[in-house]
Order: structure tokens, then C-alpha cells, then sequence
């Protein structure tokens, strides 16, 4: 720019005006271009930020309420826990040692940026029904992104207050009052039966006999047309004296 | 359009760098903390959850928290 004007100093010449809005119309498509790609960004890596803040305050407050009076989320009727706060501590060995997140209660929108969001009225880990979380599967940390690398007979782990709880990922036979729910299955957004105390029927108030639970996704990645939804049976309680379960510990 | 602006800016080329530097991040945090939060939000990237047309489950809350 600084050689042209130098070169020409008789700049206004006729036809000025048209290159002149060429130019601001070119640099306006370009500044547009621009920001669509900072909006990517934003999405992509800088909403991690937020709720690695997020998870780092709700793991201080989860760890406060352990270690003082606060309610074993095993024991506690589902009604009083208040949306926001921290449920569990999840940790799914397939997607790494270092996996931890805390679940919050709530599936809203605000609770979701935050962290997996347990569906409110579903069951509390480790109790009878199907413990029903959503997660988002890109942005904001992103928690279910590897959702799809899960496999039968992985463990899906909980720490709370007492006890870890020991999910395994699984077919659920048909019987005992159960339709047989797939270890994963790919549905419509509106397919709530997912999360139904006895999934995959259509009675939301049909009286549970298993401890389950039930992960919820996008899916594709990146779009939201269907839900990618993963299904898992209590398999084992131990308490926290015992130390981790050998699902944490082993390799891999 | 950015001619304009760098012409307009004072305090010769250093000032003008400056200038241009605090417009740059200005722009940036606009778009950071008050547009892309807003433009999310009317985006459908977010939807994770299962959620019925009619809501037949009373105690599910739709993104009213805080």
C-alpha cells in the first residue's frame, strides 16, 4: 500500500470511486470469512476453557461435600438434589487414565456447558433404575467425544461420597419386564425411551428391576440429527477403603 | 474500509500500530464474549439431550438455569 501511494501521488483519479467499493466490499467478504473462522475456533477450543473452569469449581465443591457433611448421592432421593450441582465423578478407562469429569445435575443448557448432565428424575447412581446422563460430543471439553470407540464389556466407573460403582457396558437381555436394549444404538433426537427407568418401551413409569445406565450423545459429530445413546448395567459397588476398582487400576 | 480506520488512527506509525492492536482485541473480545455466546445459542450444535416434543416428564427443566 505505503509503494502505491508513493508512486502515485495523484490518487484520486476517475474510476477511483468503483475500485474504491470494490475494494471495501472485497474487504468486507474477507472480514466475514474471517470471523466465521473465529467463530470455529471459539467453538471448537475456546469454549474448553470455560468448562475446564467450570469442572475445576465442581470438583473442589464435590470433594468439600465428601470430606464434610455432605449427602451420599447413593442414599439420596432423587428430588432433592439441586440442578448444578455435582453428582459423580465419571471416569470411562476406554477414553484414558486421566478421564475424569464431574457430572452435574441438569440437562439444561447452562448445566451441559458445564459438564455430562444427568437427566433430572432419572435414577442417582447405584440405585434402581437407569442412571441417565447427556453429554456434549464436541465443545465445551467435550466429554462424550470418543463415545463411539466404546465397546461391550467396557467399564464406565463412578466415584461418589462411599463408593465406587462399576458399570459395564452391555446388551441387556430381554425379560424380567425388559425389552432387550442394545449395548449402543443410534435414535432421533425425540426417542426420550432411552432414558426411561426400563428403557426402549413406552411406559416412562414402568417400575424398574436394574441398576442402569444410559449415556446420551450427537451424533453425527458435529450435527445434531441423531442421538448416539450407550447403555450399561451396575456390575459392582466397592467402597472407597478399598481402593479403586481393578477397572481404574488395570492397564488399559 | 481498514484504510480508513489505519489513516484515522493518530499518533504516527507507532500510534497507529497501537490503535490497531487495541481495535484487533477489542473486536476479538466482542466477538468472543457477547456474539459467538449469543450465536451459539441459536445454532443447533448443542442439542446432546433426548427430549419429547410435548414433555410428558414434568421434572425435566429446558435450559432455564442460571
Amino acid at each position: 500500500m505505503a509503494e502505491v501511494t508513493a508512486a502515485a501521488p495523484t490518487v484520486h483519479m476517475r474510476g477511483d470511486g468503483w475500485r474504491m467499493a470494490a475494494r471495501g466490499i472485497g474487504q468486507l467478504l474477507i472480514t466475514f470469512g474471517v470471523v466465521i473462522l473465529l467463530f470455529v475456533v471459539y467453538e471448537l477450543w475456546g469454549t474448553n476453557f470455560y468448562t475446564q473452569g467450570q469442572q475445576n469449581q465442581l470438583e473442589d465443591s464435590i470433594h468439600h461435600g465428601w470430606n464434610g457433611g455432605g449427602p451420599d448421592i447413593t442414599q439420596t432421593n432423587v428430588k432433592n438434589v439441586p440442578l448444578g450441582s455435582g453428582i459423580a465423578v465419571l471416569r470411562i478407562p476406554r477414553f484414558g487414565k486421566n478421564y475424569h469429569m464431574v457430572i452435574v445435575e441438569g440437562t439444561g443448557y447452562e448445566d451441559l456447558k458445564r459438564g455430562p448432565g444427568h437427566y433430572p428424575g432419572t435414577a442417582l447412581p447405584g440405585q434402581v433404575g437407569n442412571f441417565a446422563v447427556a453429554g456434549h460430543r464436541t465443545t465445551y471439553l467435550a466429554p462424550f467425544n470418543k463415545i463411539d470407540t466404546i465397546r461391550r464389556g467396557d467399564a464406565i466407573v463412578l466415584e461418589t461420597k462411599s463408593k465406587w460403582l462399576v458399570y459395564r457396558v452391555q446388551d441387556v437381555p430381554a425379560g424380567r419386564g425388559y425389552p432387550a436394549v442394545p449395548f449402543h444404538e443410534i435414535v432421533d433426537p425425540t426417542d426420550v425411551q432411552v432414558a426411561f427407568a426400563v428403557p426402549d418401551q413406552s411406559n416412562p413409569d414402568k417400575k424398574p428391576k436394574l441398576r442402569l445406565l444410559t449415556f446420551t450423545s450427537c451424533n453425527p459429530k458435529y450435527s445434531a440429527t441423531q442421538r448416539f445413546v450407550v447403555h450399561a448395567e451396575l456390575e459392582k459397588v466397592q467402597p472407597k477403603n478399598d481402593g479403586p476398582p481393578a477397572a481404574l487400576t488395570a492397564g488399559g | 474500509m481498514y484504510v480508513w480506520i489505519w489513516r484515522r488512527l493518530p499518533g504516527g506509525l507507532p500510534g497507529k500500530l497501537v490503535g490497531s492492536l487495541v481495535l484487533l482485541a477489542g473486536a476479538l473480545a466482542l466477538l468472543f464474549f457477547i456474539v459467538f455466546p449469543y450465536a451459539e445459542r441459536r445454532l443447533p450444535f448443542q442439542d446432546i439431550t433426548v427430549d419429547p416434543q410435548p414433555t410428558p416428564r414434568p421434572t425435566v427443566t429446558v435450559s432455564a438455569a442460571p
